[in-house]
């Protein structure tokens, strides 16, 4: 029967809570919403855990100052915890470290008042290593991960997430976004590389539903799905001079670099070039060789 | 003929032992050395080795030939080394064109004394993973002419602008070459060219094919078993240092807006177009409202990168060129370090594996953010995410660009 198979299959979900929800200026005047998406994450985690007997869970914080390690804790990851009467155990212990862990983050940095951006590729690489060493443990496993941030807009760290969504693809990992603050333009080019789901929710206070809603079925399901439609996604480059969008740019041949006018030389690299436009074709007819 | 030049007929027989050989030298000593730590030995050497900033030739142009001679049929390497090599070079297509994206490739085959082109020079990784499915089901025979497979690519090669990379890589299986003429002048021209020629050999050392390699600046090695052959494969997916004689140039290049044609963007929905490039093979091709639209001429494609057949331009999306500035900022090689199981031991920053005495001789430390790594991580993190994760942790080590 279909059960064999169900065994033998699990599903890796690996959460990124971004906890520095209160700064985005959409959610400010709401503070009791921070604790509310706090709630619905863990009751997301704990459906997912539900969905099927081996599904694995892990979560991975972060705010602007650092990135924190949340659950599976390392110890409790050597003791089996797949027992087939712990379920209930299981999900008391999830949530008792979620919400341990969260509270001594959000401690941590209550102290500090810093206005930058939350480190959100930090903890996307720390959870694609967790994602390459379950992979190599677990042959049969599917996995992918779900941010949920407010500030998506990170411009230093450009490269980074592109590394990411990079990695991604080429794990086979999805990158599912539910952004909750202004819409990010970057992390919609992540879902669209991975072939994740960018949702924005319109109330964020009912985030359980959408969660529920939008990312607990799993990728194979989702095509039978009405989902929200992918959106129109800019891929066009901005030039490293004036980081502005351009359609039709210049590529230095050594470095990669985007210039939106011809410099004969390099910013980046500082290479020299010689001629402007295309390079002139001069097929050399060579003496015939072989006799 | 050539191999005959130092009059060891048998070479490839004496392969096993040549293996035991390596080993005992690489191992600096230790008797007990597996081929699986030799390769990871040499995968971090490698990347110790990379130097950050280097100046890379990016656009690069390369021809691989594969020996579909008599030999390639041999069993040596499971299940025959003609099998093996389609399936390691599927890999290292993908793999390639992921990291090289805005270059261009193309496939030719030896057989029977003749070279065959089973692919053209293109960028799209999908024309060569069929032209490779057609490849695998290819009867070997005969044996290769490693002079003839040179002219073909140099004859492509050779009309290609003066800024773009140029190489050759060869697979050879046969420890002879069956040339119409001399070899010698063909790589003198190869050289003038500024065409560099590296092979894998699956047999064994032969003269000609280090003369080959040693004098267009390329690379020569011999295979140990399949895991090897990958190895020296995936060395040529790293950009070879831009040769001095490469002309540097700024080149004009599109960049389109994706348009879904979505079901209710009524206002800037395009019309229905069929895309240029799936005009060749009617079969597939689609008419659709979406694509890539080139910002000079118009012209539909359903993906990218491409060069437009309208007007030449070449297209490319953002995150194609980023995928490349990896090379420009590297993440530096982590500080190897002692594991003692006594220390009292977080588990790895990132992957969360707790270490263990029998499996973590070594633990690796990043010299920016000072986080603590496993042996794996650490080479995934070299090798494929191109980002430390402690690092890009804290907001004052975060940004690559400084
Ligand atoms: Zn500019
Ligand atoms: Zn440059
Ligand atoms: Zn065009
Ligand atoms: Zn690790
Ligand atoms: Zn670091």
């Amino acid at each position: 029967m279909d059960t064999s198979e169900d065994l033998t299959e699990s599903s890796l979900l690996v959460v990124v809570l971004d906890v520095g929800l209160s700064r985005a200026t959409t959610l400010r005047n709401d503070p009791a919403l921070a604790g509310q998406v706090l709630e619905a994450v863990i009751a997301f985690s704990n459906a997912h855990m539900m969905m099927r007997l081996k599904n694995l869970l892990a979560l991975v914080a972060c705010d602007t100052e650092t990135t924190e390690w949340i659950y599976p804790e390392s110890k409790a990851d050597m003791s089996d915890l797949r027992q087939q009467d712990g379920q209930h155990e299981l999900f008391n212990e999830l949530e008792r470290t979620v919400r341990r862990k969260i509270a001594q983050l959000l401690k941590r940095s209550a102290g500090s008042n810093s206005k930058g951006e939350s480190m959100l590729s930090g903890a996307l690489g720390r959870a694609l290593c967790y994602v390459h060493r379950m992979q190599q443990e677990e042959r049969q496993l599917n996995a992918r991960v779900l941010v949920v941030t407010a500030n998506g807009q990170s411009v230093s760290q450009y490269m980074n997430f592109m590394n990411v969504f990079f990695t991604a693809q080429k794990q086979n990992v999805l990158i599912d976004v539910c952004c909750l603050g202004p819409e990010s333009s970057l992390l919609q080019q992540g879902c669209d590389i991975t072939g994740g789901q960018y949702f924005r929710p319109p109330q964020p206070q009912g985030l359980l539903q959408y969660l529920l809603w939008v990312f607990l079925p799993e990728p194979l399901l989702r095509n039978k799905l009405a989902l929200p439609p992918r959106v129109k996604v800019d891929y066009r480059a901005a030039c490293f001079c004036h980081r502005e969008l351009v359609d039709i740019g210049f590529v230095c041949s050594v470095c990669l670099s985007i210039v939106c006018k011809f410099s004969p030389i390099c910013t980046t690299c500082h290479t020299l070039f010689k001629t402007p436009g295309t390079l002139p074709i001069k097929p050399k007819r060579k003496k015939a060789k072989l006799v | 003929m050539a191999a005959e030049d130092d009059g060891k007929e048998y070479r490839w027989e004496t392969g096993y032992e040549k293996t035991w050989e390596a080993i005992k030298e690489d191992d600096d000593g230790l008797l007990d050395g597996s081929v699986a730590e030799i390769i990871q030995k040499a995968k971090r050497k490698r990347m110790l080795e990379r130097k950050s900033n280097a100046r890379l030739g990016m656009m690069r142009h390369i021809f691989v030939v594969i020996d579909l001679s008599e030999c390639m049929a041999d069993q040596d390497l499971k299940p025959t080394r003609q099998i093996c090599t389609i399936k390691l070079l599927n890999a290292f297509i993908e793999e390639f064109f992921d990291q090289n994206p805005i270059s261009q490739m193309g496939i030719i085959v030896m057989k029977n004394k003749r070279a065959e082109k089973v692919s053209d020079l293109t960028g799209t990784a999908k024309k060569h993973i069929k032209a490779l499915h057609q490849v695998e089901s290819m009867p070997c025979g005969g044996e290769p002419s490693l002079q003839n497979a040179l002219e073909m690519a140099m004859r492509s090669l050779k009309m290609l602008p003066s800024h773009a990379s140029r190489e050759i890589l060869i697979i050879l299986g046969s420890l002879t070459t069956c040339d119409p003429g001399d070899i010698n002048q063909t790589i003198n021209e190869l050289k003038e060219h500024v065409i560099q020629c590296s092979l894998i050999s699956l047999a064994g050392e032969v003269h000609i094919c280090k003369a080959l390699a040693k004098a267009t600046g390329g690379q020569f090695g011999v295979v140990l078993d399949d895991a090897h052959f990958k190895d020296l494969l995936l060395l040529h997916v790293e950009p070879p240092p831009a040769a001095a004689k490469l002309e540097p140039a700024l080149i004009k290049m599109g960049f389109p807006h994706h348009v879904t044609g979505a079901v209710g963007q009524s206002k800037d929905a395009p019309m229905l177009a069929i895309c240029m490039c799936h005009l060749d093979v009617p079969s597939e091709c689609k008419l659709s409202a979406g694509g890539y639209f080139c910002p000079q001429c118009n012209s539909k494609y359903c993906e990218l990168p491409v060069e437009c057949k309208a007007c030449g331009l070449t297209l490319a999306s953002a995150p194609h060129l980023a995928r490349s500035y990896h090379h420009l900022f590297p993440v530096a090689p982590f500080a190897e370090l002692p594991f003692n199981a006594g220390d009292k031991n977080d588990p790895c920053y990132s992957c969360q594996r707790s270490y263990s005495a029998s499996k973590d001789k070594n633990i690796y430390k990043c010299g920016r953010c000072l986080q603590i790594f496993c042996v794996d991580c650490d080479i995934f993190v070299h090798e494929t995410l191109h980002m430390c994760p402690g690092c890009a942790s804290h907001p004052s080590t975060t940004s690559q660009l400084k």
